[in-house]
């Protein structure tokens, strides 16, 4: 059965109902993929496309709030350099149309671009039921494995909130720049206490924040010395593989690199 | 309702402005529908995991992968397709333009690549290079190595009315 919802309460109706026996569909461009390689089709689609207000995107009280159902051409028109050059580079313009911001935390592949620009400025993702209400998780505890997630299979997402004056920076690693899958991306949050997130993306089973490398710029400021030392650090606690990308030396050592230019460029204030 | 039983699902929508009314299975794409269904090849499937661009297609001006939009989604949805763009004998000026810088060698991309340069156009008639670059860079050509496929849509964009 095809479910297409015109707006959230219904929507969350049908998924309170039926549970794991519904997949919520929006841009298509993770499940319709694996569809055409023949995947088992779902019994029942819940499709998000038609909710109302499903994809607004506004700023109020310093904070910017992501319906789940933005686009990432919505997204890259932000002001948030890590989150728009991250939309920027999932894929070209059609892709950029369909694939929103749940389906990205959703999906929760390790090489979730716009997950890994999240996890750089604390964002809170917001999950529904339909009787129960909303209940609002910090980034980092809604990961919790490879493709796992905190998300319960009544609930679905619904929103995405950070606050406005993070100040970030991001780079990807991919074979053709843009329209690729990251071989290592990486997104450093600066929030305006001056606290420092690490994020990357491709080099453990879940998007991922070195948290020692933090805590050596916490200690330390973003000095010469504290920089090397949190690349090190950095190099040392991701868990990178060998895949038909490239390889987990490869991708340890661009965490070395990206660590140290990214924060350089915070310091320096692009 | 547009639910029919199970797994149909009754499709309203225009192509090229004609009004569609349609059966659909729940899980049949909109490329193998406007190809099979509709008669419709010039649209082209190849990766059919949106990377490639052959499929793409304009909906509500704005470029989508057909191989990647599940029929019903396209619910009241109005889709052009790369037969909508000549009338009669009168080529579009992108078609022209294709045609003029000897844009096409195996053509297999073509229809993609001119429906996102239309949708591009469209939005924005004067791009800048970023902005014709972040326009076009979801299509792909094996062949032609891109020169004459840019200088064909600079040429359309110059005439773009």
């Amino acid at each position: 059965m095809f479910h297409q919802p015109r707006n959230l309460d219904e929507a969350l109706a049908i998924r309170a109902n039926l549970g794991a026996d519904v997949t919520p569909i929006a841009g298509g461009t993770d499940i319709v993929v694996a569809l055409n390689r023949q995947a088992k089709p779902p019994r029942n689609f819940l499709d998000l496309t038609h909710v109302a207000d499903g994809s607004t995107v506004r700023r109020d009280n310093g904070k910017w709030f992501l319906a789940g159902g933005a686009t990432f051409t919505q997204l890259g028109k932000l002001p948030v350099k890590a989150l728009a050059q991250a939309a920027m580079t999932v894929g070209g313009p059609a892709i950029r149309n369909a694939g929103t911001i749940a389906g990205n935390l959703g999906t929760a592949s390790p090489a979730g671009d716009g997950c890994v620009a999240l996890l750089a400025m604390d964002a809170q993702v917001e999950l529904s039921h339909a009787t129960r209400g909303k209940r609002s998780l910090p980034i980092h505890e809604y990961f919790t494995g490879f493709r796992k997630t905190a998300l319960l299979a009544d609930e679905l997402i619904t929103a995405v909130r950070f606050d406005a004056d993070w100040k970030t920076a991001w780079y990807k690693i991919g074979k053709r720049g843009s329209i690729n899958i990251s071989i290592v991306c990486c997104a450093i949050g600066m929030s305006p206490r001056g606290e420092i997130r690490i994020a990357f993306g491709c080099v453990a089973p879940i998007v991922m924040r070195t948290r020692q490398a933090e805590a050596i710029i916490a200690e330390d400021g973003l000095t010469d010395a504290a920089i090397e030392a949190a690349a090190q650090s950095a190099m040392n606690e991701v868990a990178p593989i060998d895949d038909h990308r490239s390889s987990a030396n490869y991708r340890r050592a661009m965490c070395g690199v990206l660590t140290r230019r990214l924060l350089r460029d915070l310091r320096q204030g692009n | 309702m547009t639910q029919k039983n199970d797994s149909t699902w009754r499709l309203q929508c225009t192509v090229n402005g004609d009004p569609i009314d349609a059966d659909v299975a729940q899980d049949e794409t909109l490329l193998f529908f406007l190809r099979d269904r509709l008669g419709l090849t010039g649209t082209k499937g190849s990766c059919l995991e949106g990377e490639c661009g052959s499929c793409t297609v304009i909906v509500d001006d704005k470029p989508i992968n057909s191989c990647l939009v599940l029929c019903p989604q396209m619910q009241n949805r109005n889709i052009e397709t790369i037969e909508g763009l000549a009338h009669g004998d009168k080529l579009h000026v992108l078609q022209e333009k294709f045609l003029a810088s000897g844009a096409a060698q195996c053509g297999y991309c073509t229809p993609g690549l001119i429906m996102s340069a239309k949708a591009l156009l469209e939005a924005n008639p004067n791009p800048s290079e970023q902005e014709f670059f972040e326009g076009m860079e979801g299509n792909i050509c094996r062949c032609t190595g891109y020169a004459a496929i840019c200088e064909a849509i600079k040429s359309a964009a110059r005439e773009w009315k």
